[in-house]
């Protein structure tokens, strides 16, 4: 169970990036998130794990608040929740396995991790996730010669590392083509529903909302203003996705699965 | 496209063509301003004002004893007729030019051209060659003299070998002045070694007399046996305080050659030397003939040891300073990296003092840096690595905190949200993307450090420059062209495995 209350967040420039937003994920739920850009999408993902500190409110995770969280405790919160991103943040220099082996170093000794060494077995599991997201030949390459849906898989690989009870996922599709997009969310969705992972996700296509979502918060300008189950998301109209997106907003077809329904 | 242009042309002049032509030849770009165009009207002006004061002061220069300008002007051409003329022409040229150029733009509708500054170009141009002093006479008529010292330095070589030096000789004892005395008794003969007898053995040096005209030394017969025979001998006269120089005859060096025996017998006159007044007594002087010749295999020159040890010190007086500017530069650098300093006022103050110091201190060439460093630690390698030091930190520092603001802050996000240490996030995040381009920057001013160690000594701070300059004041451009491969050498291959390494790592 984890609940988001009165979330604000307003950036030191002055600007609010969210306002008063709250909401609840059941576990093993795919959340999508959706709105424009500069809606809030990306600062709430990141407020999760407190990679931005929210400026009031509370994030309660299991009974543990995450916002009042010390160093140590949200540490260990965090190695809880992996984390896709929409230009996948790999450290591009740095080769496929040892980018995988970074998802570890929340459970690692610290300081032994800072010579590069891992256990054998975290190794071994490294070589696991690989072969899971399907890209276990290109262990050894160096991340930047690897393909835009190929290095999304090695986000995801870092994010499976972690163990992790819950996936934020930060327009994890943005880059890539419908097609890859289908194949990573197919991913995300197999996780959710065979290991009861929490997905809470940003997408911008509507067809990929309909298809994977279980539910769906909307957000403008900072609050929520749209909240859907599956069902209203298939019924969704015009005129409820012209309230999130704006006035000039035209659906997009994605992809050859459910295309565009309603 | 014409329609746009007429549209910019929104405020017409305030003046008719003519009379803004007139003005303009009144005031170059009086015109121009009066027709609306007021920056290419003033810069026009100062154009001119800047030609005709250049122009003014060469001229003044060229003829500073004359009075008046016709006169200085006259003179001027006289001296110097292709800058003069051409000049005058040229600023006559621009000044009706500019007054045509004020026509055309008062006229509805123009468009300025860019022929009128061009012709200032051409103006600055001219009289930029004259004030630079270029004379491209002088260095295609001077080239042949200078080719002898030219042609050493190209091809030096012949200095990097030397062999052993052997010496025959035999020297006699020369009284002078004659006295009551005996005089020395001539040497004794050892038959198979060398042997020289003077006749007389006392005499008198040459002296000028109270018209300074020179009074000729007694002559002297000379007669050697057992030296090598058909062999070059030299004849040297040393005075009592030992001072040897080769004697001359009228004009050149006194040399003779040997017969098949090994003997020879020649005459000379005793040689004029500058005797202190005070000086007393006898003075036994010593007249020596001399055998000079190689032996041996060729080896490796004094000069170039000398060159190879310079080399290596040079190298190294390189390395250590980008060592230690390295070592330097990178706390620094953290200092002067924006996105770390943004934090608070205190931090951003500091970002910006650091900026500025780094900003003075690298804009200072290390040859200055070498002079000073060279008023506190003395002449040598020393001084130079101190100064390259100085201004690689600041170098360095600056390419390092561009480095660490240009770092991708996405990788950092993503390893702090698996719940990774400061430590960890900054060895998984941070690092990697931070060697290349320190590794980078370190080596391009390794590179740069040797190449400029090579001319710090010029100064005094070390390395093969210091040797360099001796060479050349020494004029001896032999050992100064080897000391010029060297660097040249050194400086291409550091260049390519410097990029070569760069280019690994890139």
């Amino acid at each position: 169970m984890f609940e988001v209350k009165n979330l604000t967040k307003i950036y030191d420039d002055g600007t609010v990036a969210l306002r008063d937003i709250s909401f609840e994920v059941a576990d093993g739920e795919f959340l999508v998130i959706i709105g424009l850009s500069g809606s809030g999408k990306s600062t709430l993902l990141r407020c999760i794990n407190r990679l931005i500190d929210p400026t009031e409110g509370q994030i309660i995770w299991d009974g543990v608040d995450v916002t009042a969280a010390e160093p140590t405790q949200l540490r260990e919160i965090r190695r809880q929740i992996g984390m896709i991103f929409q230009h996948f943040n790999l450290v591009r220099r740095s080769n496929v396995i040892t980018n995988v082996l970074a998802g570890r170093l929340g459970y690692v000794n610290p300081w032994s991790s800072l010579l590069h060494s891992f256990p054998a077995q975290d190794r071994e599991m490294a070589m696991q996730a690989l072969k899971r997201v399907g890209i276990v030949e290109q262990a050894h390459k160096r991340a930047d010669e690897l393909s835009g849906g190929q290095q999304q898989r090695v986000g995801m690989a870092r994010a499976l590392m972690q163990q992790p009870r819950m996936i934020l996922a930060d327009e994890p599709v943005a880059s890539l083509d419908p097609v890859l997009a289908h194949s990573i969310l197919g991913h995300l969705e197999q996780l959710n529903q065979e290991e009861k992972i929490t997905v809470l996700c940003s997408l911008h296509y509507l067809d990929l909302v309909q298809r994977y979502a279980t539910r769906v918060i909307g957000l403008r300008g900072g609050q929520i203003v749209y909240r859907g189950s599956r069902e209203d998301i298939r019924r969704m109209t015009d005129e409820e996705f012209k309230e999130i997106y704006g006035e000039e907003a035209v659906r997009v077809s994605v992809g050859p699965q459910e295309g565009g329904a309603a | 496209m014409a329609t746009r242009t007429t549209q910019q042309k929104s405020r017409p002049s305030l003046v008719s063509p003519p009379v803004a032509g007139v003005a303009s030849l009144v005031l170059p770009g009086l015109g121009q301003v009066l027709a609306l165009q007021v920056q290419r009207g003033l810069l026009l002006l100062g154009s001119m004002v800047t030609s005709v004061g250049l122009f003014a002061w060469r001229v003044n220069l060229l003829a500073s004893q004359e009075v008046g300008a016709i006169a200085k002007l006259t003179r001027a051409i006289d001296r110097q007729p292709g800058f003069a003329v051409s000049t005058l022409v040229a600023l006559v040229a621009a000044w009706l030019w500019i007054a045509w150029d004020a026509y055309q733009q008062a006229q509805p509708g123009r468009q300025g051209g860019i022929g009128v500054f061009a012709l200032v170009l051409v103006l600055f141009f001219a009289l930029g060659w004259q004030i630079s002093e270029i004379n491209l006479y002088k260095a295609v008529t001077e080239l042949a003299d200078a080719w002898r010292p030219l042609s050493r330095v190209i091809w030096p070589w012949a200095a990097a070998v030397e062999r052993d030096i052997e010496t025959i000789s035999a020297s006699a004892d020369i009284l002078s002045p004659c006295d009551d005395a005996p005089p020395p008794p001539p040497p004794e003969e050892v038959p198979g070694e060398p042997y020289l007898v003077a006749d007389p053995t006392c005499g008198d040096l040459a002296t000028r007399d109270e018209n300074l005209k020179e009074v000729l030394g007694t002559t002297l017969t000379l007669v050697g046996r057992g030296f090598a025979p058909n062999t070059e001998t030299q004849i040297v006269w040393a005075d009592p305080l030992g001072n040897e120089f080769r004697m001359r005859k009228e004009g050149g060096y006194i040399t003779l050659q040997t017969d098949d025996q090994g003997a020879f017998e020649f005459e000379v006159t005793m040689p004029y030397r500058l005797i202190p007044p005070s000086s007393e007594g006898r003075q036994i002087h010593r007249i020596e003939a001399r055998q000079v010749s190689a032996v041996g295999a060729p080896k490796p020159s004094v000069t170039l040891r000398n060159n190879i040890e310079k080399m290596v010190e040079t190298i190294v007086l390189g390395m250590m300073a980008t060592i230690f500017g390295i070592v330097f530069a990178i706390p620094v650098s953290f200092l002067a990296a924006r996105n770390l300093m943004s934090g608070s006022p205190i931090t951003m103050a500091l970002y910006f003092v650091t900026r500025t110091i780094l900003n003075i201190i690298r804009s200072i060439e290390p040859l200055i840096w070498a002079i000073l460093a060279i008023t506190v630690v003395g002449l040598g390698p020393f001084a130079g690595i101190i100064a390259l030091t100085v201004h690689s930190i600041a170098a360095l520092g600056k390419l390092y905190s561009e480095a660490i603001e240009s770092i991708d802050p996405g990788p950092i996000e993503a390893i702090q949200a698996t719940g990774a240490t400061r430590l960890q996030t900054i060895m998984y995040a941070v690092v990697p993307q931070m060697i290349p381009p320190f590794v980078s920057f370190s080596i391009y001013r390794w590179d740069i450090n040797v190449r400029m160690s090579t001319i710090i000594g010029l100064v005094g701070g070390g390395g093969i420059g210091f040797l360099l300059t001796q060479y050349i004041r020494l004029l001896d451009y032999r050992s100064a062209g080897i000391a010029v491969w060297f660097i040249a050498i050194t400086v291409a291959t550091l260049d390519y495995v410097s990029s070569d390494i760069r280019q690994r790592f890139v």
